[in-house]
This record gives C-alpha cells, sequence and structure tokens, in this order.
C-alpha cells in the first residue's frame, strides 16, 4: 500500500513538475564572454534565488546574425521572454515586439540614464539601458610627455587638437592618432564624434529622420574634417587596412599612437586601456570639432553618448511579469556595480556606488556625463548609410574620391531608407 | 499447353525478376538518404531562394510579392555593378589559374630534381581553412607587416597592399592563387599519368624538341583535365573567396574588393535584406552555370577539331 502510496506520489510530481517550474529564456550576444561571468552568474543566481521554481537560461547568439536571427524569432512567436539590444536604431526598430515598461518599472527607471535610446515613438520606454556606451579620446600621457606636451592639460578645442597633431609629427615617433578603418568603424566613431559638438540638437534630430542630408554645409564639413585630418598626417599609414577591433587599439595598448578614439563600455575603454598601460597614465578627453553648432560652446566639446546595451520584455512572451522582473533585475544597481568592477562599463544606473574606482579616465568621464552629452549620431543613422559611409570613408582617406561626391552618394542611400514626404 | 520445362522457366524468370525488384527496392532504399540530404540541402533552399527573391521579406515582418524589383535593384545597385566588374577581372586572370598548375605539374611529371618535395609543398596551403590563410597574410601584407619590412630592406618603399584601391584585389587574387594552386598542380598531375607515354617516347624519337611534344602531345592530351580546371577554378573565384575577403580586407577599400558573395553576405547578414541577396544570389548563380557552360562548349568544341 505504502509502494502504491508513493508511486503515485512520485507520477503526480512528475506529470506537475513541468507545471511547477518555469523556464526564461533570455537572448543575448554577451553571456558567454568570460570576463562577464560574475555578472550573469549574480543575475541567475539572485533572481532564482528570488523566484523559487524559476530557471532563468541563457542563450548566446553570434553578434554579427543577432539581429537577424532575433528578428526571425519574434516574427515566428518563437522569440525569447527577455532579450538583449543595442540602444538606438537597433533597439527602437524592435519596439513593435516590445512590453512597454514605464507602469511596470517605474521605480527602477527613475534611476537610470540612457533611456532615450530605449524610447518608441510614443515617448514609452521598451528597454532598460544596463550600460552607457559612447566616445571619448583615450590619450597615453607618457607619449605626450615625451612629445613635450602636458599631460594633464588634453586639447579642448580645434586648434590646441592640431598643436598636439603636430607636436606627434614634428617628434616622428608615433602617430597623433592610431586608426583602424579596414572596416570603416573608424569613420564611424570619427563621425559621431565630430556630430556630437558640430551639430545642433535639432540638426542631429533631422539627422537622424534624414531631413538633414549628408550634403548639407553641417555634414560636409564633417567629411572634410576626416579628409583634412587624414591628409594633415593625423593618422598611421595603412589606416584603411588597420581593423579597429583590436588591431588599433592593441596598437594603442602597445604605445604605437598617441590618441584613440575609443568606447565607453564593453571593450576599447578605460579599464581596458589602464590595465595594460597604467590607469595612471591614460587620460581621457572629449573629441573637439572644426565647427561648433549654435547650441553649443567653443571650448566645451560634448562627447557622443547612447543608452549602450539593454534588456527589454518580449510582449508576447507567456510569463510577462517575471521577464520584467528579470529585466529589472538586469538593471539594478547591486549586479551592475559586478558588471563594471569586471568588465570596466560605465553603468546606465546613477544608484551604482563607483567609489571604490581610481580610474582618472572614468572620473573625467562620469563628470562629462552630466554636463556634456549629446546624441550619437551613427546610432541614430541606418545601417545602409553607415555600410556606405564605411566605403565613402575609405575612398576619400585614400584621396579617391572627393566630398562631394561622397555626399551625394550618401544622400542616394539617405534618401532610399529614409524617403522624405 | 504448359510443358512443365517452360513452366520451371517461366517461374525461375518471375523469380529473377522478383529478385531483381527486391535488388532495386534495397537500392532505392540505400539512395534514399543521400536523396533526402540533396532534396533538404541543395533543392529545397535553392527553390526557396528563388521564391523569396519576388518578395520584399526581411524576416522580420510580412512578406509581399514585389516581382522583379530585386533584380531591378541590383542592376541599379553600384555596389552590385562594382562587384561584376571586381569578378570580370578577376576572371581575365583565368589562362595563369590554369596555365601556371599546368606547367607545375608537367615539371613534376618530367622528373625535376625534388618534384616529391614540391608536390607536397604546394598542396600544403589547399589544407587549410581561408580564415587561416587570410590571418596569415593579414600579418604578412598589413602596411607594418613581414613583407613591406622585407621591401624597405631592399630599398623599396612600402605600399599599403590591402589598404589601397589599386593593390587590395591584386593582393587577394595573390592569395587565393597561393592557397589553391596546389590542388590544380595534383589535378593536373592525375591527367599527367593517363598521357600515353608511348606517344611521348615515339615524338621524341621523331626528333621532336622538348617544346614542341609539351605543345603538340601533352597538352592536347590533358585538354579535359584543363576544360575540368578551368570550370572548378571559376566556380571557386565566384563562391569561395569570402573567408579571405571577411579577413583581409572586409569588401574595401571602398568596393575594390567586394565580390557578388560577400555583397550576398552584407545584404542578409549586415543589412537584414533577405530578398534581395537572395535575387543577387539567383543571378550569381545563372552567371556560374553559363559561364560553366560555355567553357565547356569552347572546349568540347576545340576538341572536336
Amino acid at each position: 500500500m505504502r509502494k502504491t502510496t508513493l508511486m503515485v506520489a512520485l507520477a503526480a510530481l512528475v506529470a506537475a513538475s513541468p507545471a511547477l517550474a518555469q523556464e526564461i529564456t533570455v537572448w543575448d550576444f554577451k553571456s558567454g564572454d568570460p570576463s562577464l561571468a560574475a555578472y550573469f552568474d549574480k543575475v541567475k543566481n539572485d533572481f532564482e534565488v528570488g523566484h523559487k521554481g524559476v530557471t532563468v537560461k541563457y542563450v548566446m547568439q553570434p553578434h554579427d546574425q543577432y539581429y537577424t536571427l532575433l528578428g526571425t524569432a519574434l516574427s515566428s512567436n518563437a522569440g525569447p521572454d527577455v532579450f538583449l539590444m543595442n540602444g538606438g536604431a537597433l533597439a527602437k526598430s524592435r519596439v513593435p515586439s516590445l512590453l512597454k515598461l514605464d507602469d511596470k518599472a517605474g521605480g527602477l527607471i527613475k534611476t537610470l540614464t540612457g533611456l532615450d535610446e530605449f524610447k518608441g515613438p510614443d515617448g514609452g520606454v521598451y528597454g532598460l539601458p544596463i550600460t552607457l556606451q559612447g566616445h571619448v579620446v583615450y590619450y597615453n600621457k607618457k607619449l605626450y610627455k615625451d612629445a613635450g606636451l602636458d599631460p594633464e592639460k588634453p586639447p579642448v578645442t580645434w586648434a590646441e587638437l592640431q598643436k598636439v597633431c603636430e607636436a606627434f609629427k614634428a617628434k616622428g615617433k608615433v602617430p597623433c592618432f592610431i586608426m583602424g578603418n579596414k572596416e570603416g568603424y573608424g569613420a564611424e566613431f570619427f563621425l559621431s564624434s565630430i556630430a556630437a559638438t558640430s551639430l545642433t540638437a535639432q540638426e542631429q534630430t533631422d539627422f537622424a529622420s534624414g531631413k538633414l542630408k549628408w550634403s548639407s554645409p553641417q555634414m560636409k564639413a564633417i567629411l572634410q574634417a576626416w579628409v583634412d585630418t587624414g591628409k594633415a598626417g593625423w593618422y598611421e599609414k595603412g589606416a584603411n587596412s588597420t581593423a579597429k577591433f583590436m588591431d588599433e587599439y592593441e596598437g594603442f595598448m602597445r604605445g604605437d599612437g598617441a590618441n584613440t578614439i575609443g568606447l565607453l563600455s564593453d571593450v576599447a575603454h578605460w579599464k581596458q586601456f589602464g590595465d595594460m598601460l597604467g590607469a595612471e597614465n591614460v587620460g581621457a578627453f572629449r573629441h573637439p570639432s572644426p565647427t561648433i553648432a549654435a547650441d553649443k560652446t567653443a571650448g566645451e566639446p560634448k562627447i557622443p553618448i547612447a543608452g549602450g546595451i539593454g534588456y527589454g520584455v518580449n510582449k508576447n512572451s507567456k510569463n510577462v511579469d517575471l521577464a520584467v522582473a528579470l529585466v529589472e533585475e538586469f538593471a539594478a544597481a547591486d549586479p551592475i556595480k559586478v558588471f563594471v568592477a569586471s568588465a570596466g562599463v560605465v553603468p546606465a544606473n546613477t544608484a551604482v556606488d563607483l567609489s571604490g574606482i581610481s580610474s582618472p579616465s572614468l572620473k573625467s568621464i562620469q563628470g562629462w556625463l552630466t554636463t556634456s552629452v549629446a546624441p550619437t549620431a551613427h546610432a541614430n543613422s541606418s545601417s545602409e548609410e553607415l555600410e556606405e559611409w564605411h566605403r565613402q570613408s575609405q575612398k576619400l582617406l585614400n584621396g579617391e574620391t572627393t566630398v562631394d561626391a561622397a555626399a551625394a552618394a550618401l544622400d542616394v542611400v539617405q534618401a532610399k531608407v529614409k524617403p522624405q514626404k | 499447353m504448359t510443358t512443365p520445362d517452360s513452366s520451371t522457366g517461366a517461374s525461375r524468370l518471375r523469380t529473377a525478376s522478383k529478385s531483381r525488384r527486391a535488388e532495386m527496392r534495397f537500392a532505392y532504399l540505400f539512395l534514399l538518404p543521400a536523396l533526402l540530404l540533396v532534396v533538404v540541402f541543395r533543392i529545397f533552399p535553392l527553390l526557396w531562394g528563388f521564391a523569396i527573391s519576388f518578395t520584399d521579406a526581411t524576416g522580420v515582418a510580412p512578406s509581399h510579392f514585389i516581382g522583379i524589383a530585386n533584380y531591378v535593384q541590383a542592376v541599379s545597385d553600384p555596389n552590385f555593378r562594382d562587384s561584376i566588374v571586381n569578378t570580370l577581372f578577376l576572371l581575365a586572370t583565368l589562362p595563369i589559374w590554369v596555365a601556371l598548375p599546368m606547367v607545375l605539374a608537367i615539371l613534376i611529371d618530367q622528373g625535376v630534381p625534388g618534384g616529391k618535395l614540391f608536390r607536397a609543398v604546394y598542396f600544403f596551403p589547399a589544407v587549410l581553412s581561408s580564415v587561416i590563410i587570410g590571418s596569415i597574410f593579414n600579418v604578412v601584407l598589413r602596411y607594418d607587416g613581414s613583407f613591406n619590412a622585407f621591401l624597405g630592406a631592399i630599398g623599396i618603399d612600402a605600399v599599403d597592399w590591402l589598404g589601397s584601391s589599386t593593390t587590395a584585389l591584386l593582393s587577394l587574387l595573390a592569395v587565393q592563387f597561393w592557397s589553391t594552386f596546389g590542388m590544380g598542380v595534383l589535378i593536373f598531375l592525375a591527367g599527367l599519368s593517363t598521357v600515353p607515354k608511348d606517344m611521348v617516347e615515339a615524338a621524341r624519337l621523331d626528333g621532336a624538341k622538348m617544346w614542341q611534344i609539351w605543345l603538340h602531345v601533352i597538352i592536347p592530351s590533358l585538354r579535359p583535365i584543363i576544360e575540368f580546371s578551368a570550370v572548378v577554378t571559376t566556380i571557386g573565384v565566384l563562391t569561395s573567396m569570402f573567408g579571405l575577403i571577411y579577413v583581409l580586407t572586409a569588401g574595401g577599400p571602398g568596393t575594390s574588393t567586394t565580390l557578388p558573395e560577400f555583397l550576398i553576405w552584407l545584404e542578409q547578414g549586415k543589412l537584414n535584406q533577405p530578398a534581395y541577396a537572395a535575387a543577387i544570389s539567383m543571378m550569381l548563380f545563372v552567371i556560374m552555370a553559363g559561364l560553366a557552360w560555355l567553357q565547356i562548349r569552347i572546349m568540347s568544341r576545340n576538341t572536336n577539331l
């Protein structure tokens, strides 16, 4: 009898287990990175402890095919409960598949910055950023000293930056900027760095919508600056055959170049450079621009900032409430603190305590985040425009096309993907 | 009337026929897995690609039939046009791709000193993946790479082999040739083993010079191999350079090293335009089939002469 009862109980348990156990599937392009394991483990453990019977399952996809795979999965209703996104155009184009989070995660949203990159056309928040992304120029203080420059006074105007580059050219030891433009990313980062200061807020919006043409005087000034800096010998020879990830940055860490346009989070950031060159030997400055927008001030360059990466909830998820709770866990201060310490990101959560981190570069960046930010122009461009900019930037650097011809080719692509009424 | 003998014969025939049918059934059964693989992984994707090339599918929103719009777009797309021009440039070098391995194979076959060593050395790159070869030559050909260091040592200025539009495609071509010509040598060596030795000997006894033997005896005997090599090389140039392009130049600078297969990946993998990518794939398929057919026709005609 006892045996029968035990068998029945066991059978009932087995039958009921699928209903009791719940699995939340998370798609991303990060969770397999060993340097981020501590963060992902903490989120999973904390969440599973706080939600008995729930399992978090990470599914990492290859980054270069991530959005294609995600799009296919979402369109066939086979998508994950939660997914990671890059802020800006990539997140905004997924808004139709995302759950609006304003009401469900309102408390946490108040502590986050970089939300604009995850907002839909209705102004609602459709993803919670975990990091901030953007670009500053990192510089090697030892090389500045070698060239007779004051390493504690980085350039803040275009004229000062020109003088810095002339000093490195005169010294003839290393190029002023180490530049990797094999895939066109060097030109992409340059575009956003200059546009942050040379375009007004309205012009940034117009550029994102396609109203501001590549052939406009404002955009052509950026293309011209790219050509001029190349002609002035700011970059090493062979920039078009140097990969930005990671040949350029490895070169910077070897001391093969004085400056590099780097990132705030993920890779090529203050922590990575500091670990290699010594945090005290790495400085950061905001890329000056040859032209200053009407709503900006000379000597006060802006840094292009976007909402890094963030998590959203699939609105067709069968476990919406759990998925929202998990997204909040991803963006919460405690796990993000682990993320910052292990991977060197700039967090979107303002409640994260960074007092234990001594990097001078991070301190500079933190200061600018409250006073000197602007949209990231390339993050608001279409993929088609960026691909064309990659191609045209290489031809401009090689002197194989003119600014007018490049702008005209970019206009054609822009008009196709962002038709104006 | 049926005699016992004829009845036995008919019975034997029936048994034999039954046995043949059973064998055939077994044969079909053995063929089935291979046929299934071909249908599922070759025929079906081809038909599927053909079908979506007439739609505006993006993989995100529902797709609609748009007729030949993707094909019209390809014709007016400067990137596609550039990729075709680059392909034509590569195909123009086809005689070198065929002739050099053939000459080397003949030399090895004639018993040049160290022939076996050369055969192994030539073939070695063929066992490396294109990504590994690309990574090796990335180090060799980059501006601060070992090849420029060598040129510098002998007083020649450095060249941006992979970053200049004038040299990038040639550099890719050289690397692709380096990595595949060993296979060509092996194919020609196999072909040379079928050339009748008595014909060569007879020509020699008749007083033919070495170059005359090559031109009038060996090379005509190798016509089927030349034809095969030309077709395989053409297909290789059109469809197997993606790995090298991806690692060495990323299609640039500009579009100077963009070939149709790289453009297909760009449109599908980076720009999320599977329908347009499918249309380019179909065009590439037609071009390849046409070129292969043309080559075989020309070679067959020459053989008949």
